[in-house]
């Protein structure tokens, strides 16, 4: 029987091309839609779930802010994680890792970088609850020169052969030789703090790399702390204990705090994060079109299917009469409607699969259709059986309904109730739509408002070379060879000018230095906020095109570094000072140490365009983290980018032949800490197209649905001289209005959620009258372009076919 | 003279084949006629009867409408001519079921530009003739069908056409509701002028005209 009505069903299906193609198209897209941002969403919700997670906290600093504590730093003191372990004896365990930048490992003598690394506790293993894939988990990381390397790193190094007690170097100190103990999987592992090297942190006390830090204080705070408390602790309770706790010998206005390791990623964004972590915002926003995108798909197929119906009226008349039961006929439109489910699901997950590299590009992840990430769409999945079902009984419900007499006589005549319905769905299916257009329009404006936002400072054509001399020491002789770097470089025709900076705008936020005790020229120390500074050499700032509104860039001195600092004018605001003249020579006290402003610098945007300018600190320091090259506009434009850069990197090679080196445009840099939420508007344009397009087909239907129920009505308005023009209005007015209410409905909802999303921004362009007007005008347009399609067939037909008397 | 049909000659090609709807029809109506066409189902009578409304076209042949060669107007003239001068009436009244009565017989005047004023005052008119003010505001489902007949012909009237084409106007109605229509008819023929063409299956129906035409096979005969 069900074989029967299956093949009924294809048969139907078949013979109306236009209408199966439509409905499994717009069902498709949605259940595509669907499962592509439910892949994404998943495995950014992913992150830092292990065997335990749940137990597992960051501890992290908050500092007073006006009275107020903040979540001030993502790191903790060193001596953080002791004393909170022994003061608590909830806390079983804890690991610090501290992290050792720009990393060069050498394995004899090939230098490899681009490898993150850290210090790290031996309890890494169990906190994190990460095994090892060779070695021993129990003593790989307690002896000092110890490391771990991940499976990837190893393989990097070392090829197929055993890692295990092989040893290799670390540039910066190439005197001391490190063992390999361990290799661990870290495929498969999603977290916020990414390590493909761990050293042991015993080698911390005798490397001389740190010699010159302070050993085992509390002055110490780039220390990423992970603790991990018994099951069943009150988490609650704990944490206000710790953020009452003062360490004995803690002196600053600050305090500890914890947070759950599993919502950093999505959640967290504080000063020195472990890595950029994503946007729970964004997650749910993206849910959120994911089930608007796949119930707007279920709407349309309960409109097309419905409205489709009427056509077939006497096919269900015929059949009641001859003794079709209610039952049978519910079930053949059931076969009908999970045929066509069904070809739309394979459909969609066949899209899936071919826009996976592409959505994958979009958004910089490699998801995957494997077993993980399809167990993950499990739970999913019943909410789309049970929407598909649903979806599916309706139209079976209200064929199976038609009152045969009636059908069999020509009166098409449906319930009110089912044209209210129908409409409401396309009323809902356009304020959706409208929302997200208005929602697209408002991402794009904003985005390209800070994009063209004035950064205080000109990045183009500068491009920062960094790299590490592997064969030697940071000694006098480097310092020397290194100013031979600088003139030769000044030499080449196709560079302007020539500087050094610790960091620059756009830079990684790790570059940056700061402090909490800042003591102004009045002698008021301010302990209730972060101040950044970083060094950098005189020429930098007329290199950066920045300009002064008080005083010089340390030109004072002759010397090669001073204790001369060149502030910013928000500096100058927040100590109250009304003239930035008045603090030239005047003297600032940090790090127990007192410095001379030599001059002020106008506002700039050094940690990109979404945060707002804060007070800044530059030093005047003898720099080699950046060498900060202007390339000449006239001479690059003559000889080619390429070419410039080869000479740069041979000049560079020629001064330190072993070495590593690489190249970073500035602007480009910038820019990029965009990519984010470009990624974001696009998926978010994409899904809006999606979307209308849904919707348009269920405008579709409903206008065919209409035409048909209307077909006396037109016929019989143009016997009595209705125009063609005059039946479009009549047709079309109604759509118009709906799209009108909806555009009523959506415009408060837009207005809200972009509202809300502006506040994650420090600069906001203004939510235009004109973006909504113009997302209403879009939808309008698309709206009667689709509706006109059909009426205008509607109204040119001749009414005599309409009319005609069986 | 009203209309003149010269050898008209209608057809539609089928599987190759050419059939004819209509066959070489000669027709002259005058003003103040009343002709009832006759003829077995399929002959030919609703066609004739759509050509004559110019609501359908015709393959040969020469159609003038008060002067004017419809065969040659353009299809928007042609639309002007028959809402100026000809009112349709149908088998099944076609009244549209979401109007009340009153609604109904405003509808044609929405297309011809009478200001709001003169619709109510025509309407009024109207439904004053045809005694049935009381029923201005029901719906057609809720009157019997001879009344639905009386209102689709009221509609028909309301912007004085000079021809009144009427396609079985009594076929779902009982004999008795049949005769009034017929005694309606003959009423608006004689005292007002109007000229009408009537398709009819009953003889007794058609002897209310002045004049009997009958088709057989698109054919006059
Ligand atoms: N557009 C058309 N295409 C094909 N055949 C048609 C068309 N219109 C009418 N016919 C046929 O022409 C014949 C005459 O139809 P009609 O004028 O409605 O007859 P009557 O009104 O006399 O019963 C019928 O056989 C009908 O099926
Ligand atoms: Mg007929």
């Amino acid at each position: 029987m069900f074989k029967l009505f299956l093949k009924i069903a294809t048969r139907y299906l078949l013979k109306n091309k236009l209408y199966s193609f439509i409905n499994i198209f717009g069902l498709a897209i949605g259940i595509a839609s669907f499962v592509l941002i439910m892949l994404y969403v998943n495995y950014e919700r992913s992150y830092d779930k292990f065997e335990g997670s749940e137990n597992v906290h960051r501890v992290f600093m908050d500092y007073l802010e006006g009275g107020e504590y903040v979540p001030g730093d993502a790191n903790a003191y060193i001596v953080s994680g002791p004393a909170l372990k022994e003061e608590f004896p909830e806390i079983e365990n804890f690991v610090r890792f501290r992290r050792i930048r720009d990393l060069v490992v050498l394995n004899n003598n090939t230098p490899y970088d681009g490898i993150v690394g850290s210090l790290a506790d031996p309890e890494y293993f169990d906190v994190f609850d990460h095994g090892l894939v060779k070695g021993d988990v129990n003593t790989a990381l307690n002896e000092p020169y110890s490391v771990v390397l991940s499976t990837s790193v190893a393989q990097k190094l070392f090829g197929d052969g055993n890692p295990i007690g092989q040893s290799l170097k670390i540039a910066g100190d190439a005197t001391v030789t490190f063992t390999v103990t361990g290799v661990m999987d870290n495929t498969n592992r999603n977290t916020h703090i990414k390590n493909d090297l761990l050293i042991s942190f015993k080698t911390f006390y005798t490397w001389k790399i740190f010699e010159n830090d302070w050993k085992y204080t509390w002055n110490q705070n780039e220390y990423y702390t992970y603790v991990k408390v018994a099951a069943n602790t009150d988490v609650e309770l704990l944490n206000k204990k710790i953020m009452a706790f003062v360490p004995k010998g803690f002196e600053f206005k600050e305090r500890h705090h914890m947070e759950p390791i599993e919502s950093i990623h999505l959640y967290s964004n504080k000063p020195y994060e472990a890595g950029t972590n994503g946007n729970g915002n964004n997650i749910k926003l993206l849910s959120i079109i994911a089930f608007i995108t796949l119930l707007l798909s279920w709407m349309n197929y309960m409109n097309l299917s419905s409205s489709k119906s009427l056509e077939r009226a006497k096919e269900i008349g015929i059949r009641k009469v001859v003794g079709g039961k209610k039952s049978q006929l519910t079930l053949q439109f059931l076969s009908e409607s999970a045929l066509l489910n069904f070809m739309a699901i394979l459909l969609a997950l066949g899209a899936v699969f071919l826009l996976l590299p592409g959505f994958n590009a979009m958004v910089g992840q490699n998801l995957g259709l494997d077993g993980t990430q399809l167990t993950a769409l499990m739970p999913y999945l019943g909410i789309m059986l049970l929407g598909a079902s649903l979806a599916a009984l309706y139209p079976a419900f209200v064929l199976s309904r038609f009152n045969p007499a009636k059908v069999l006589k020509g009166q098409v005549q449906t319930s009110k109730n089912g044209l209210h319905f129908r409409r409401a769905l396309i009323i809902t299916q356009f304020v959706a739509t409208i929302s997200l257009l208005i929602c697209t329009l408002m991402a794009n404006k904003q985005i390209n408002f800070l994009k063209n936002r004035p950064i205080g400072a000109n990045l183009d054509q500068v491009v920062a070379l960094k790299g590490q001399i592997l064969d030697r020491a940071y000694d006098s002789i480097f310092y020397k060879d290194f100013d031979v770097l600088l003139e030769e470089l000044k030499r080449s025709p196709y560079v302007a000018e020539v500087g050094c900076t610790g960091t620059y705008p756009g830079d990684d936020f790790s570059n940056m230095n700061s402090n909490i005790q800042l003591t102004f020229p009045d002698g008021h120390t301010d302990e209730t906020h972060i101040w950044y500074n970083y060094g950098a050499r005189p020429n930098y700032f007329n290199l950066m095109g920045m300009d002064f509104v008080a005083g010089n860039a340390f030109l004072q001195t002759a010397e090669k570094w001073s204790h001369n600092v060149v502030v910013n004018e928000e500096m100058v605001r927040f100590m109250g000072i009304e003239d930035p003249n008045a603090l030239i020579g005047e003297t600032i006290k940090f790090w127990g140490q007192d410095w001379t402003v030599s001059g002020v610098v106008e506002d700039y945007n050094h940690f990109g365009m979404k945060s707002a300018v804060v007070p800044i600190i530059i030093r005047h320091d003898r720099n080699t983290q950046n060498v900060l090259v202007k390339l000449d506009q006239k001479a690059i434009t003559m000889a080619g980018v390429d070419k410039a850069l080869n000479e740069l990197e041979q000049t560079w090679h020629q001064v330190f032949p072993v070495s590593t080196y690489n190249y970073t445009f500035l602007d480009q840099k910038f820019q990029a800490l965009f990519n984010e939420d470009q990624k974001f508007a696009k998926a978010f344009q994409i899904f809006t197209l999606l979307a209308i397009l849904i919707a348009s087909l269920g405008l579709f239907g409903l206008t065919s649905y209409t035409c048909i129920q209307r077909k006396k009505e037109i016929g019989v308005r143009k016997v009595n001289g209705a125009t063609i023009a005059q039946i479009l209005q009549l047709l079309n007015q109604n759509f118009i209005k709906w799209v009108g209410l909806a555009f009523v409905i959506a415009v408060p909802i837009a207005w809200f959620a972009m509202d809300k999303w502006l506040e994650g921004f420090a600069y906001k362009t203004t939510i235009s009258w004109w973006v909504f007007v113009l997302g209403g005008l879009v939808a309008l347009s698309i709206a009667i372009l689709t509706v006109s399609w059909q009426s205008f067939r509607a109204a040119i037909a001749n009414p005599v076919e309409s009319l005609r008397d069986e | 003279m009203l209309l003149q049909l010269n050898n008209i000659f209608k057809w539609v090609n089928s599987g190759g084949q050419r059939i004819f709807l209509l066959k070489d029809i000669n027709l002259n109506v005058n003003e103040g006629e009343f002709i009832s066409i006759m003829g077995p189902s399929g002959s030919g009578k609703s066609t004739l009867l759509n050509v004559i409304g110019m609501l359908d076209g015709f393959d040969e042949g020469e159609y003038h409408f008060l002067e004017e060669s419809v065969h040659s107007l353009k299809e928007k003239h042609r639309a002007n001519l028959y809402k100026e001068y000809i009112g349709f009436v149908f088998q099944s009244y076609h009244l549209l079921d979401e109007l009340t009565v009153k609604e109904n017989l405003e509808m044609p005047l929405l297309y011809k530009k009478f200001k709001g004023s003169e619709r109510k005052a025509m309407v009024a008119d109207m439904l004053d003739r045809f005694n049935i003010v009381g029923k201005k505001d029901l719906f057609p489902a809720q009157l019997s069908g001879g009344q639905q007949q009386l209102v689709g012909i009221a509609r028909a009237l309301i912007s004085n056409p000079k021809l009144i084409l009427a396609d079985e106007p009594t076929g779902n109605l009982n004999s008795a509701q049949g005769e009034e229509i017929m005694e309606l008819f003959k009423k608006l023929n004689e005292e007002d002028g109007v000229t009408i063409i009537q398709v009819t299956h009953s003889e007794k129906n058609a002897a209310y005209g002045s004049r009997i035409i009958n088709l057989l096979d698109g054919r006059k005969v």
